[in-house]
């Protein structure tokens, strides 16, 4: 039986986390594979429809990495991402999908040892829970 | 999925061996080559050379693909390099994606397995994107290059002179009646200990006389619209009741009835209700305050007007409500600092003599209350001072943090008091020491041999003042009881008060202390949060004057060179768009957007987007409850893509 | 109308639609039906309240299976021709073996599906059942509600013997779904229930043929801000300090809900029911469905992330974690179209 590899997609925003991610490549700090990047431009921008997208097409992990608060390029674009997806996971944990599945959290531009931490322990506790099947009209039970 | 016969090209960089050392580019290669939707795989070596980027451009020209995606470095490295290629070739800068294949791939994946499985997937992820891609357009516009200057102080002063020698015409806005700030107001400005009011004379009289500068006294902004480029600054100019034929003769200062307790004193003199912060200042002319002033308050007392020689005295002046256009603003508005009076163990405001360093400055200044003599309450002159430094800096009493330059600041007044009073006594209490490089050394010393004391306190906070029967009688735990004439406080710094009023109306930020908060620590620092508005000196850290000065020429370098006239400005290209039919004017995006670039247009009911002021973040795209608003070159349609695509592989 | 696209979720895959015809033309009156599905009956009243104009309705379509208020059965329906009926009118959620049978009958038999009302469009407040289990609602329906004598502990079985009679109920699924999750829809009539005007004018549009493309909504594309009296009221930016429930406080009558603090979920949904709820003095509840495409929940949530007034971490768990029941609010009508599916303790589920 192989084993499981989950999938994590990171939603990174270009001034912060984006810009940590390169640096970490600069740095050759390395961190698991499974980990897939999308680049927006502010985390303000990232949906909680993406997040949700994303673990319907398999996702097993999602990320959404910004500024820290204060540091947002835009101002506050990473405060309105923080209010909405504290509201997402309540909705996450009514619907029985571990919250531990999504992972809000900030990385500076220079952090990139931060980017690298964040991402392998997010992959392991993916890994430990195991894949994520969604249920119901997702994988259309009736006939 | 289908590409709708979009035509698409894909370079993959080899990087010498950065990427192709790590990744398996002849197998990512033939992959590629299967898949029906892609035209051609070309590979070089290294593509941002000279030499790669003509290979780009020839082998666009040949085969004509209608998007091409390039597997190299970070975007941040050369996607500029690689649009300006496509676009050389003929493709719209739109048509280009880039894969992180070096720093987001090759570099952090140690096993080839892996990092080509993952490169397979980036470039999945980009396929699936590029084909939701449209054109997109760098739109210009015309820009104002005059200047706006809110606060007239020095830094205020040499960023306007600045300007308007170099052609820019430039409108001085001051809060108070005339020009020089908190420099004026001093005796001499350290470390080189020159005349303040010398140093700033020639100065005034070069603003008084430049036909590129409109000073606006007496007034202050109240409102700050639009964008860089395109600024509307809206002012209220008090009015002063004197006109401009006023040369400032002072003959209706003898003949004025009413004194009042001076501003400009800080509390220490008086002034009349018809007054000039001091001889010389610019604007020439009186102000009467109408507070104050009898006329107004009680019977027509007429007495300036008639003491005047000039004709100048206008009663029935009123407030004017102005505009001005501008392409750039700077904001010099000063500092502030810690009010001891708070703090209960220094005894300001209960004892006698004890006085804020500012108060200390006016005392010694030659357009002080006192002419320059520095006297105590009873007239006398002081044979002894202290110096407590540090007060509210570093503290709960204060703020929490070092304001740099009051070392400065505080090595200063020994010299001043010795100057006056030959022989002073001056005592220097203190704990921590900030004088920076050579000059700042030398000054110290120059305090100490001089005369100045230091007296080291470890524990500031345990510094106490009482009345004594000889003056004033200072203890600390460490310390040899002190008796002095004359206590000065050196209060830490502050941002200046009604910063946060004018910071809204300008709509930047300001950090957890209250200054504004600059563009970028290292790159702009003389920048705010929006382009076009910049703030120098005392509002955005403590600083001295000199630093002050140099930020502000930084501003209006800044400004110079962005604002040519007849030169356009470039916009944002990826800036957010509101389809009408969609948007049901919920103004939720309004609410969200940090540069107030949407709009309620309150006839049709709809939300637009402002795309000069739109910075393309996209919050407004997430936040839409109705989806009316896109974000372009990062549309929905084209994130959903790349999830699919990076997921699937 | 304008055109739009139908409420599939990005991403998934589309199931071949059945070519759907254009009523014909004949000098016989077009045939239609109406089922009901897992629903409340509010549809059919609905169509009752045309009241009057009930006679215009008769008067150009033959009402020839309608379980509610006439006699043809089951039976009748399956001697039908295929797609002899010029449009199905389908309301109700799909959670039992018997409805799925039903609604592919009727599918099959008719040229045109409308999926009638909020439980046909997004599972409507059946598909609450998501959030819980078959075991969990039968456990509680049949044996631990307080007003239930059932010593035994009789619960319903699919199938059941007595007297050499073989007895079938049909199975009750373990999800409530969405009509197009069962069956290709042509046209959705939003609403819970749709207004009369609405059923009308989808009425008059299909008998003359002049219809949207296949797959839009039958209303208004907007949301309700767009003709919401309070509208107006609301500042150019505002922030919502504290959220509140609407039994907590007195609404004032004349501001916009979200601006009292109060959450209504007016900016993602729908208008076209005449702001009855607004009226009321209640915020809008989403009945009429969402505006654009995708999940339901998902835009009112962002939405609301943007003016919640909160900026340190403790302040916003605090402020998300005082929205009682997350689901039930943003996804009250539409359960059945959440992107994430239903609820997956795998515990409770059977």
């Amino acid at each position: 039986m192989a084993e499981f590899e989950p999938t994590v997609v990171a939603f990174v925003c270009n001034w912060c986390s984006y810009a940590a991610a390169d640096k970490a490549g600069g740095q050759r700090l390395p961190y698991p594979s499974n980990v897939r990047l999308v680049r927006v431009m502010c985390s303000g921008r990232v949906d909680p429809q993406f997040v949700m997208d994303a673990f319907r097409e398999g996702a097993d992990g999602v990320m959404v990495l910004g500024c820290h608060p204060g540091d947002c390029h835009y101002r506050n674009g990473n405060m309105k991402a923080l209010r909405r997806f504290r509201i997402f996971e309540t909705l996450l944990a009514q619907l029985g999908i571990e919250p531990e599945r999504f992972r809000l959290d900030w990385v500076g531009a220079g952090e990139a040892e931060r980017l690298q931490a964040v991402t392998t322990s997010f992959t392991e506790s993916v890994r430990a829970m195991g894949p994520l099947t969604l249920t119901g009209s997702v994988d259309r039970e009736v006939a | 999925m289908s590409r709708e016969a979009k035509k698409l090209g894909v370079f993959l960089c080899k990087c010498g061996t950065n990427i192709a050392g790590f990744v398996d580019l002849d197998s990512v290669q033939a992959s590629l080559t299967k898949r029906p939707d892609v035209a051609f795989v070309s590979t070089h070596n290294l593509m941002c050379s000279p030499e790669g980027r003509k290979f780009v451009e020839e082998t666009i020209a040949k085969h004509h693909p209608d998007q091409v995606l390039v597997a190299a470095c970070s975007p941040k490295m050369h996607e500029q390099t690689f649009r300006d290629a496509a676009v050389r070739a003929g493709l719209n800068m739109g048509m280009v994606q880039i894969v992180n294949l070096r720093e987001q791939c090759a570099w952090v994946t140690p096993d080839v397995k892996q990092a080509t499985r993952k490169a397979l997937t980036l470039i999945s992820g980009a396929m699936a994107r590029i084909s939701h891609h449209q054109d997109l357009e760098a739109r210009e516009l015309e820009c104002c290059s005059e200047i706006v200057i809110i606060g007239g102080g020095l830094a205020g002063i040499e960023a306007a002179l600045m300007a308007a020698n170099a052609g820019r015409k430039v409108v001085l806005i001051e809060k108070e009646v005339s020009l020089g700030g908190e420099v004026i107001k001093t005796e001499e400005v350290a470390p080189n200990m020159e005349c303040a009011p010398c140093l700033l004379a020639p100065r005034l009289s070069a603003i008084r006389d430049h036909p590129n500068i409109q000073v606006v006294a007496n007034a202050e902004v109240t409102d700050v619209l639009g964008f860089f480029g395109n600024f509307i600054v809206k002012v209220r100019a008090k009015a002063r009741y004197v006109t401009k034929d006023c040369i400032g003769c002072e003959a209706c200062f003898e003949a004025c009835p009413t004194s009042v307790t001076s501003r400009f004193h800080l509390g220490l003199g008086t002034r009349k209700a018809i007054y000039t912060l001091f001889a010389g200042s610019v604007p020439a002319a009186a102000v009467i305050d109408r507070e104050a002033c009898r006329h107004f308050t009680h019977d027509s007392c007429k007495a300036c007007a008639e003491a005047c020689p000039f004709g100048a005295i206008n009663f029935d002046d009123t407030d004017r409500d102005l505009e001005f256009q501008a392409g750039a603003v700077i904001v010099s508005t000063g500092h502030g600092t810690v009010d001891p009076s708070g703090i209960e163990r220094l005894g300001y405001g209960k004892i006698d003599n004890v006085y804020t360093l500012a108060e200390f400055e006016r005392l010694a200044s030659s357009n002080g209350p006192c002419g320059g003599q520095i006297l105590l309450k009873n007239g006398k002159q002081p044979t002894s001072l202290a110096v407590i430094q540090c007060v509210g800096s570093l503290s709960a009493e204060g703020v929490p943090y070092c304001s740099g330059t009051c070392c400065l600041w505080a090595g200063k007044i020994g010299h001043l008091a010795r100057a006056k009073v030959p022989g002073m006594a001056v005592y220097n209490l203190h704990d921590r020491l900030v004088f920076e490089g050579p000059a700042g050394q030398a000054f110290y010393h120059h305090q100490i041999e001089g005369g100045t004391k230091y007296l080291h306190v470890k524990d500031l906070e345990s510094i106490r003042l009482a009345q004594g029967p000889q003056g004033i009688h200072i203890t600390a735990t460490g310390m040899a009881d002190l008796d002095v004439d004359m206590v000065v406080l050196v209060t830490g710094v502050t941002p200046p008060p009604g910063l946060d009023r004018l910071a809204e109306q300008l709509n930047i930020d300001r950090d957890a202390h209250g200054f504004l908060k600059p563009d970028h620590p290292v790159l702009h620092q003389a920048g705010t949060t929006l382009d076009g508005i910049y703030a120098v000196g005392g509002c955005v850290q403590p600083c001295d004057s000199g630093a002050a000065v140099t930020m502000a020429q930084a501003a209006v370098g800044d400004s110079l060179s962005k604002l040519v006239p007849g030169r356009k400005i470039q916009l944002e290209a990826m800036t957010s768009h509101i389809d009408k039919d969609v948007c049901a004017g919920c103004r939720m995006c309004v609410a969200v957007c940090p540069y107030k670039a949407i709009s309620y247009d309150q006839q049709e009911h709809v939300c637009a987007v402002n795309e000069a002021l739109c910075r393309g973040c996209g919050t407004c795209a997430a936040t839409c409850p109705s989806g009316a608003c896109t974000a372009k070159h990062f549309t929905d349609t084209q994130i959903y893509a790349e999830i699919g695509g990076v997921v699937h592989g | 109308m304008p055109a739009k696209k139908s409420s599939q979720a990005p991403g998934a895959s589309h199931e071949p639609r059945q070519v759907a015809k254009a009523p014909q033309r004949t000098p016989v009156k077009p045939k239609i039906a109406l089922y009901w599905c897992a629903s409340c009956g509010g549809c059919e009243e609905a169509v009752v309240d045309l009241r009057e104009k009930i006679l215009d309705v008769v008067n150009q379509v033959d009402i020839v299976f309608w379980p509610c208020a006439l006699d043809p059965k089951r039976a009748d329906v399956e001697a039908m021709p295929d797609g002899s009926l010029a449009v199905a009118l389908i309301n109700g959620a799909i959670r039992s073996s018997e409805q799925e049978h039903m609604v592919r009958l009727l599918r099959q038999k008719a040229q045109l599906v409308v999926a009638f009302g909020a439980c046909a469009w997004t599972g409507g407040i059946p598909a609450l059942a998501n959030l819980t289990s078959k075991t969990a609602i039968f456990k509680r329906s049949y044996l631990e509600s307080p007003t239930v004598v059932n010593p035994q502990g009789v619960v319903p079985r699919e199938e059941h013997v007595e007297d050499g009679h073989r007895l079938e109920l049909p199975q009750l699924y373990e999800t409530v779904y969405k009509l197009d999750d069962v069956i290709p829809v042509d046209y959705y009539l939003p609403g819970c229930p749709p207004t009369p005007e609405l059923i009308a004018t989808a009425l008059g549009a299909i008998v003359s043929g002049q219809l949207p493309p296949r797959g839009s909504v039958l209303g208004p594309d907007k949301a309700l801000c767009t003709d919401c009296p309070r509208n107006e009221t609301k500042p150019d930016v505002f922030t919502i300090k504290d959220l509140k429930r609407i039994h907590e406080v007195q609404a004032n009558p004349d501001e916009c809900f979200l601006t009292q603090g109060i959450l209504c979920m007016g900016p993602a949904t729908r208008t076209g029911c005449g702001h009855q709820c607004i009226n009321g003095n209640m915020p809008c509840t989403g009945c009429f469905g969402s505006v654009g495409d995708g999940d339901p929940a998902a835009r009112m949530i962002a939405a609301l992330g943007g003016v919640l007034e909160a900026e340190q971490e403790d302040d916003v768990r605090r402020m998300a974690g005082s929205l009682a029941d997350p689901a039930g609010t943003f996804y009250r009508y539409s359960m059945s179209a959440s992107l994430l599916g239903r609820q997956r303790d795998s515990k409770e589920v059977a």
